[in-house]
Formats: C-alpha cells, sequence, structure tokens
C-alpha cells in the first residue's frame, strides 16, 4: 500500500510541474479562442454508433480499427435523434469509450501511422516539444470538438501530454494521452449546440456558427464537420445568408449525402435490432443471424436505391417491388438467386405479394414473436414509422379475465375473439387490419396462404378504408397525406433534435407542399428544410443559467427566432 | 503444508515483501476465529444486488395464489412456484402482500410495479423513471472501494439490453448480456489477482489518470451555462468519469487477499434463444462468473435481469411466448388457475434457484458467499393476465453479513413495496432512512427480518 501511495504522489507533482510549463506555453499561441462567456448550451445530444464511426474515419482515415461495444440508443417520438438528446453516459458505457479512446490513440501515433498522423516534427522523440504538441492538439481538438479548443482545454492536453512525455520518456506516449483525453471528453462524445445573442435582435439568440455547421454536417454527412465547413464558421460566412447556401449546395452535391439520407433511413424506418433476434429455431429452421444481418442490409439497400440514387417519390417506398437479393435471402423468398456477385438487383413478380418495404423479411421479421407473426405489433409498428402515429401504452385496467384462451385456426379469428372486449378494441381496432393485410408472411416473413390448414384472410379494414392484402396496403399508405407529412416532420426533428411543435403547423406545411411540389424526392426535402432559417431556430431550455450579459431572462423556456 | 504457518508468520512475511507461494484454499488462516472479518480485522464485505424477472407469480381470480405460503415466519411451506428455492428456503425471505401505489399516476403496464420497487416513484410515463434506482444509492454507500461499483447483467437474450438501473431516469445502464463479454468484463484486462504474490502498481494506469484529469479540469466551465436536463446529463457523464478514476485508483492499491478467489475459465459462447431452458442456463452460467466476481472483490454492487417485464421467453418448440399466455390463458375451471402460465412461472423460477445455488457454492469465511449478500429479487407485477400492483412477490435473499433474519415469510397485504425496498438498503448499511413518494413514502423497514 505505502509503495502506492508514493507512486501517486510521485506522479501528482510530475502533472503540476508539467502544468506550469504548458501554461507558459500556451500563452503565446495565437491560435487559442476562448468560448464566448454570453453563449449558452442549448442542446446536448450523444453522438450515435454510427456519427462515432464516421467521424472517427473522417478524422483519422478509414483504416483506424473502432472495437467496442456501445451505448444502447434510445427512440423518442420514433427517432433516435430525439433520443439521443435525453442520453446520457453510464459508468459502463463511459469505460467502453475511455478504453476505445485510448485504443484509436495508440493506432494513430502508431511508429507507422505517426508521420502522416503528426503536423510536425518533435525536436527530440524523447523530450517533451511544446509547440509541436500545441499544433497536434489543436488541429484535432478542432476536429474532435468541432469547434477550436479554449486556452483552458488546450492546457488541460499540453499538461497530459507533458507529464506522459516526461513519465515514459516517448513524446509520441504523450500525445497519445493528450488524443485520448480529447476522445474522452463530453465536447465529442456529445453535440453541444450553443446559443449567441443575435446582435439583429436585441433580447434574440441564434445558434452560433460551429453549432450551424454540426447540424448541417450531421443531417447531410451523418459525420462532423470538415475542415472547409469549420473554416465557413470561423469566417462568419456560416452566419450570413449567402454563405450558409453555399455551404449547403456543398453538402448536399457532395456523394457523401447518400451516407447522411441513409443515416436518416435507418433512424426513421427501425431499421435497427437485428443483431439480438432470435427465433424459435424448431419453428423457422431457416433463420440464422446471416439471415437477419441480410435482412437488414436488403432493406437499407433497398431505400437508398429508390430514394437516394434513384430519386424516386418517396411514396414508392409502399408500393414498389424492386429490391436487392442475396443467396441467403433468396431462399426463404424461395425465387433462385443465379448472380456471381453477393448482392443483385430483382423485380418481385405479382405473385410474390412483395411490394412495399413492408413486405420485406426485415420488417415482417422484427416485427413478430420468436414463434409466431404478429399483426398488432405490425400495425403499431406501421403506425409509427411511416405515419407518425403513436400507439399508447395499453391501459392497466382491461379486464384480461373476460378474454378466453381462442382454439382459432388463424390470427385474424383469434383477435376477433378478443375484440369482443371493449377495453382492446379502442387501441386494436387501428393496429390491427394493417397487420392482417400482412399475415400471408409467417414470423420470419415467408410467404404463407394457410394456417393451421385454414385459408387466411388478408382482407382489411381500417376505419372505412378497405384494402387486401400487402399490395392493397402499399396503395393505402402511398394515397395517405399523412406518410409525407411524417417525413417532413422526421427530417426537421432529425436534423433539429426537436419535433416540430404546433406553432410551426404552417412552417410544416409549407415544407410539406414544396416537397409535393417536387416530386416527393427526399434529397431535395433535405436542402430545402436545411434552407429555412427555422431549422436553426433556437429554443431556449429551462434552468439555463443566466449570468450572460445580454441574457433574457429564461426561467422558462422561451424560443427565439433566428432573423436572417 | 498449512501447517507450517501460523497466521501472525504469513501476514508477517507478505507485508514484509517476502514471496509466499501457496494453495488458494489455505488463505482461509487470514479468517478471525468467527469466520466473518479477516486477520487485520477487515470484514468480508456485504455485497448487495437485485435481480429481476418479468410477469411476477400466478393469483387466481378467487384471491387464491400459486407461491404465497399460508405460514409467516419462519419454516414457511414451499408452495409450488416456490419449488425452485425449497433447498435454500432457509436463507430466503419471502414478501407477499405488498403493493405498488401510483397515487393518481396511471398503472403504467410492466412499468410502474418495479420502477416503484426501485425508485420509490410511480413514474409518469413508460421507459423512464422518476427518480434514481435504490441500486444507484447503495452503490454510493459500499461500491467505492471495488474496481466495478455496480455490475449489471442481462440474461435474458432480448432485441435490445435490459437494465431498470438509472441515475437519470432516462438513461439506463448497459449491461453485458453475453457470458463472454461478462467474463472479459470480470477477468480480461485490468484484472488484478488478488492472491498473486507478485503484485506490482501497473506506471500505464498512471498515465490513464492523467488522460482522465485533463477532461475533469473542464466540467465547470462546461456545467456554467447549461440548461436544467442537460446539466443533469452532464453530471451522468461527469459520476461516471469519477467512477473510472476510482477504477484505476483500486488497481494501484494492492487488493487484499481473498479466499474464495480462483480465476474461472473463459465460457463458451452461449446459445441465442430466448426459450426459458436457454435463459436459465445462462443465468446459471453468468451467476457463477458474477459470484466469482464478488469473490474476486471486483464489485460488490449488482443488478441481474433474468427476463425483462413483457417477458418474451417461451418453452423451446412452442410458438406462444410467456407474456402472451399470460393474457391470453383462461382460468382453468376445475384447477382455479392458469396451468401454462403457472408452468411457465415455476420454471422462470428455476434461474432464480439456479442463481442462489450459485452464490451459495462459493465458501467463504465460515459460510457462503450467500450468507455475505443481499439479493433484492423481484418481478414488475402481481397477478400478470391483470397487470395487478397488489401482491407483488419479492423476496431478500442470503444473509447481508449476519444482519438479514433470513428465512422468513413476511405477508402483509396492503403496505407499500417500499417497505421491502428500505429494508434491503438498510440491512446493507446504506444510509437511507426514508424512501418513496406519496402513498409510497414510508421510514418503515421491516423489523422482523433485521438481526
Amino acid at each position: 500500500m505505502k509503495s502506492a501511495r508514493l507512486f501517486v504522489l510521485t506522479t501528482a507533482i510530475g502533472l503540476g510541474l508539467s502544468a506550469a510549463l504548458c501554461s507558459h506555453a500556451v500563452s503565446a499561441n495565437d491560435s487559442v479562442n476562448d468560448n464566448d462567456d454570453s453563449s449558452l448550451v442549448v442542446a446536448v445530444r450523444r453522438l450515435t454508433e454510427p456519427q462515432y464511426r464516421q467521424s472517427i474515419a473522417d478524422v483519422f482515415g478509414d483504416t483506424i480499427q473502432i472495437s467496442g461495444r456501445f451505448e444502447p440508443e434510445r427512440r423518442e417520438l420514433g427517432l433516435q435523434a430525439l433520443g439521443s438528446a435525453t442520453l446520457s453516459l453510464t459508468a459502463a458505457g463511459f469505460e467502453q469509450y475511455f478504453t476505445l479512446a485510448q485504443d484509436i490513440s495508440r493506432q494513430v501515433l502508431s511508429e507507422q501511422q505517426r508521420a502522416t498522423s503528426t503536423p510536425c516534427t518533435p525536436a527530440s522523440v524523447s523530450s517533451f516539444d511544446q509547440d509541436c504538441a500545441a499544433q497536434f492538439i489543436n488541429h484535432y481538438g478542432e476536429l474532435l470538438f468541432r469547434r477550436p479548443l479554449s486556452t483552458a482545454e488546450l492546457d488541460a492536453r499540453l499538461a497530459a501530454a507533458a507529464s506522459g512525455t516526461q513519465q515514459s520518456g516517448d513524446f509520441y506516449t504523450g500525445l497519445q494521452l493528450a488524443l485520448s483525453s480529447l476522445l474522452a471528453a463530453p465536447e465529442y462524445l456529445f453535440r453541444i449546440e450553443r446559443a449567441e445573442p443575435d446582435p439583429a435582435n436585441a433580447d434574440g439568440w441564434r445558434l452560433d456558427a460551429y453549432s450551424r455547421a454540426s447540424r448541417l454536417s450531421f443531417l447531410f454527412w451523418n459525420s462532423a464537420p470538415d475542415a472547409e465547413l469549420l473554416a465557413a464558421a470561423a469566417s462568419g460566412e456560416l452566419l450570413t445568408n449567402e454563405g450558409l447556401q453555399s455551404q449547403i449546395a456543398r453538402l448536399s452535391e457532395s456523394p457523401r449525402v447518400q451516407e447522411g439520407i441513409q443515416a436518416f433511413l435507418i433512424d426513421m424506418m427501425q431499421i435497427d435490432g437485428f443483431d439480438n433476434m432470435v427465433k424459435e429455431s424448431s419453428i423457422y429452421p431457416k433463420f440464422n443471424q446471416l439471415v437477419a444481418d441480410s435482412a437488414e442490409q436488403q432493406m437499407i439497400r433497398t431505400l437508398v436505391d429508390l430514394l437516394v440514387v434513384k430519386e424516386r417519390d418517396y411514396r414508392e417506398i409502399f408500393t414498389s417491388n424492386e429490391t436487392f437479393l442475396n443467396r441467403p435471402l433468396a431462399a426463404i423468398y424461395q425465387v433462385p438467386f443465379a448472380s456471381s456477385e453477393e448482392w443483385a438487383p430483382y423485380t418481385f413478380p405479382e405473385s410474390a405479394e412483395r411490394s412495399g418495404i413492408f413486405s420485406q423479411i426485415g420488417f415482417l421479421s422484427l416485427y413478430a414473436h420468436p414463434g409466431t407473426s404478429s399483426p398488432t405489433i405490425r400495425g403499431i409498428k406501421l403506425h409509427e414509422i411511416f405515419l407518425c402515429e403513436h400507439t399508447p401504452e395499453p391501459p392497466a385496467d382491461v379486464d384480461f379475465s373476460a378474454v378466453v384462451d381462442s382454439d382459432a385456426a388463424t390470427s385474424r379469428e383469434r383477435l376477433l375473439d378478443h375484440m369482443s372486449n371493449p377495453g382492446c378494441i379502442v387501441c386494436h381496432q387501428r393496429s390491427d387490419p394493417p397487420g392482417l393485410a400482412l399475415e400471408h408472411f409467417d414470423g420470419l416473413g415467408q410467404l404463407r396462404k394457410f394456417e393451421n390448414g385454414q385459408l387466411i384472410d388478408v382482407t382489411a379494414d381500417l376505419f372505412g378504408n378497405k384494402f387486401v392484402g400487402a399490395q392493397g396496403l402499399g396503395k393505402f399508405l402511398y394515397n395517405d397525406p399523412r406518410a409525407s407529412s411524417c417525413l417532413v416532420r422526421n427530417v426537421y426533428a432529425y436534423g433539429a433534435a426537436r419535433m416540430p411543435g404546433s406553432a410551426e403547423r404552417t412552417y410544416i406545411n409549407t415544407q410539406i407542399e414544396q416537397f409535393a411540389g417536387n416530386g416527393y424526392r427526399v434529397p431535395a426535402l433535405f436542402s430545402q428544410i436545411a434552407r429555412t432559417p427555422e431549422f436553426f431556430k433556437v429554443v431556449l431550455p429551462q434552468g439555463v443559467a443566466k449570468n450572460a450579459s445580454s441574457a433574457p431572462d429564461t426561467a422558462r423556456a422561451q424560443s427565439q427566432q433566428q432573423g436572417e | 503444508m498449512a501447517k507450517n504457518f501460523n497466521r501472525r508468520s504469513l501476514l508477517k512475511g507478505i507485508l514484509g515483501g517476502a514471496t509466499v507461494s501457496m494453495g488458494l484454499p489455505l488463505l482461509n488462516l487470514f479468517l478471525n476465529d468467527n469466520g466473518n472479518a479477516y486477520a487485520d480485522g477487515s470484514s468480508i464485505p456485504t455485497r448487495f444486488g437485485t435481480y429481476f424477472w418479468g410477469l411476477g407469480l400466478t393469483d387466481t381470480p378467487a384471491g387464491g395464489t400459486r407461491w404465497v405460503p399460508q405460514k409467516t415466519g419462519l419454516d414457511y411451506e414451499i408452495t409450488p412456484e416456490l419449488q425452485a428455492i425449497a433447498a435454500l428456503k432457509h436463507k430466503v425471505s419471502v414478501f407477499s402482500g405488498f403493493r405498488a401505489i401510483p397515487d393518481t399516476r396511471p398503472n403504467l403496464v410492466h412499468w410502474s410495479g418495479h420502477a416503484s420497487i426501485l425508485s420509490g416513484v410511480a413514474p409518469a410515463g413508460s421507459g423512464r423513471f422518476d427518480a434514481p434506482t435504490l441500486d444507484t444509492r447503495v452503490a454510493d454507500a459500499i461500491g467505492g472501494s471495488t474496481r466495478f461499483k455496480v455490475l449489471d447483467i442481462d440474461a435474458s437474450i432480448s432485441r435490445r439490453p435490459i437494465s431498470y438501473s438509472t441515475r437519470t431516469g432516462s438513461t439506463f445502464a448497459s449491461p453485458d448480456q453475453t457470458t463472454v463479454a461478462l467474463y472479459r468484463r470480470l477477468f480480461g484486462d485490468g484484472f488484478q489477482d488478488p492472491n498473486s504474490d507478485h503484485w506490482a502498481p501497473d506506471p500505464a494506469i498512471m498515465l490513464r489518470q492523467s488522460v482522465l484529469s485533463a477532461v475533469t479540469e473542464q466540467r465547470q466551465s462546461l456545467l456554467r451555462s447549461v440548461g436544467h436536463d442537460d446539466q443533469i446529463k452532464l453530471e451522468q457523464y461527469f459520476t461516471s468519469l469519477r467512477e473510472m478514476e476510482n477504477q484505476l485508483a483500486v488497481q494501484l492499491q494492492r487488493p487484499e487477499p481473498r479466499e474464495a478467489c480462483v480465476l474461472p475459465d473463459t465460457p463458451a459462447e452461449m446459445a441465442r434463444a430466448a426459450s426459458v431452458d436457454v435463459v436459465n442456463s445462462n443465468t446459471r452460467v453468468m451467476a457463477r462468473l458474477l459470484a466469482m466476481g464478488l469473490a474476486c472483490d471486483q464489485s460488490r454492487v449488482f443488478n441481474f435481469i433474468h427476463t425483462g417485464g413483457t417477458s418474451e421467453t417461451y418453452v423451446a418448440g412452442q410458438s406462444k411466448i410467456y407474456h402472451q399466455i399470460t393474457h391470453d390463458e383462461p382460468t382453468h375451471a376445475q384447477l382455479g388457475y392458469q396451468p401454462e402460465s403457472s408452468k411457465l412461472a415455476g420454471l422462470v423460477m428455476e434461474g432464480f434457484g439456479a442463481f442462489l445455488e450459485e452464490l451459495d457454492a462459493v465458501k467463504e469465511g465460515n459460510g457462503t458467499l450467500l450468507d455475505n449478500c443481499l439479493v433484492f429479487a423481484f418481478s414488475d407485477t402481481g397477478y400478470a393476465k391483470i397487470h395487478s400492483l397488489e401482491n407483488i412477490p419479492m423476496m431478500l435473499a442470503g444473509g447481508a453479513g449476519g444482519r438479514h433474519k433470513a428465512g422468513q415469510h413476511i405477508h402483509a397485504p396492503g403496505e407499500s413495496v417500499t417497505r421491502v425496498s428500505l429494508t434491503a438498503m438498510q440491512l446493507v448499511g446504506a444510509p437511507v432512512g426514508e424512501f418513496g413518494t406519496g402513498s409510497m413514502r414510508t421510514a418503515r423497514a421491516v423489523s422482523d427480518v433485521i438481526a
């Protein structure tokens, strides 16, 4: 015990000395800006796993291996983008990110990589070079924090680098520590958006330039801003209408926009949970993890091809029979697979009853039980994902004692038996019909016409709207105006991390009209929304500190629209 | 060989830095005469954990039950659904009749029950708790000196990780979900054998400490201008960071020798199926790893999920899941209860039985690891068919280092579940005098089980 205490004491002394040295060095560094004291934090969103991965690849190159477990995401109002604004890091989560930070730093500063990853060469590898360390920390700090480091932030990393060099006798070990501390910092792991007093509006606030850069970059590329976008923020260009439009054009015309829109589609369509999908093997012997992974990929490929590559009408996701197949999926769809490629385009014939994204194995198997289909779950998810209509939690006072176990052959009959219960019917009359239209697909998504020897009826009646099977459901959704309205609201909420409220109804309606006018093309919708001032609207959070020199009283949530 | 040493000479040898080579079982020489403390006066630590299973146990519409014993106090009889704890019933107290009381809040199905037990508050909405969970309070009291303040384990093989442990109410712990992941966490990088004769502090750990110091220094600056909700999120981040700092500090100290600590073999990858036999099998293997993690003093607090609130487990080969069955299955006219649901409840309890067996299999002091643990086991609901918040099954297992007068049946119809929560916290020494809000606010622990 004694020896450990002595060891710690020595380190503390070392750190103190190093910090003193570094502060001296930094005071002469003109490139460092402090955060404006008058700014307020208006949003804190945890990076999602794809955002973390993409940011690392963009900053350090895609050869960096990232292996570790990420914290589970959370969905609010159907979107992880909204859930991310409610999440923090647990102790186990921090442990993982801390390990990742050290692992990434080791790779970035490995002997092979350091020549390209370090913007300078130290005077000596075995001693501390303050100028070189400061260059390194400032360079990566700005890319990772998505804004320049403050003097204090730089100081703290220089102290870590100096003491690390001193203890290990290796300059690059010191840099590793500094980089690890950037990667483990909340400023990297969370997207921290700031507002500043709006000079054009005496009591108003506007999103600061770096927060705008991040909002745009994550919307279009699902990653941190690149150097050009950060430069546009630094110069003030992003605070001018002309500069903003120019950057939006650049981002939206980049090939990287495909990744950005794909990330949105995965979020909105809830294409996740495939890693942990379980099916009862005696009932679905064809199911395995490869099938689950393939089903996930099929949904993504279908959506991206239709909406981003071909820029087709959004509503075709409900009716299109064009997709992609690989060999494991072909076995379950029971179609031949002759391609020598891993994936091949495929168009389902009419008889397959496969049209619309919800008729794919991914949707059908995800929203089912381990051993059966579930018209109720499928119906709830169809309403939630495509129409933004959320089913309330089942009431606790439903008299289940009146429910009798049905021995009926088909799901429809079993559900109809339950419909006699007035406590159940309120929600089930809405959730079940679209699910019943998909009953030609079992719990794995395999086509079937019979259940327990009885012909399955796939007619549906949703409050007077009658349709038959997956194709009928697809046409119903294609013509339902709630579907495009849901998409528009989701794009806004995804980018701004806030579901538009009733005060923004007119704004959203205008966006829906423009979306329709543009032929329901999703990439155009992204640009259209990003170009509106409402996309950067500041909503001051409750209880925000009021120490800013010109901050208005913010005892209650107050929103200010920035004026361009 | 043990006879060649006495306790004093052995300790002197170790403290003096002498090399001592000996078999692990001989380390009981460290114990005092009572077997509940080490020779240097430090006691064997008391550990605390929660154990959750979904869908309660079976009651009947006529007011009967398949699990509540008739007899109260010691030596209660084993009912059909408690069969799995029969062998250890003298170490398990069963609590019946307690209820969650949401007052004006709704009964959020498969949520309000365990939220009330864990946080003392019936939450306003599903997916969130309105107060921190009790395990975090216990961890703050007794979990600070080990590598992991809390271990979170999910054996359910669900689509998404399940944890009901939270400090903020919205961010829940991320549990280890596989046997291999749990093994790596406990015994992989960073594990230091407490019985090793060749311990030396790892200089790399001190370098890692400087990384965290650089982050912590910015805390005040960051928190200066944030709103209320964001502050809670960022404070949780810094709490997690402090736990990492603590982990590193612990690793810089020579660990106390632990009699029962034997590095286990790497477990096999587990089967990925949610049927109850597989979940129970995972539960046993994960419990075995956890037990050794506790014996090696890697943590003193844990949360273990067997199955989630709306349990998706099922009997292998059958198409209906347990949750569906609890609602759909009619009450059998002759039997007076739901036979299939009751059978599944019994199977689910076999998981708990296996869990306790594994903790009881590790010898520690003059007793077992279980004697030095308090496991607070409970479910989300009483009679699952009607989402009842009445008669939620709860149990306290283990001796809590001698403080738990175990093996009793406490029947208290209408009393708040929070009384048992408070009892659990007090039994392991958490400084909590009162727990819960509204009708669930209580300062009355169940004194019958406190020694």
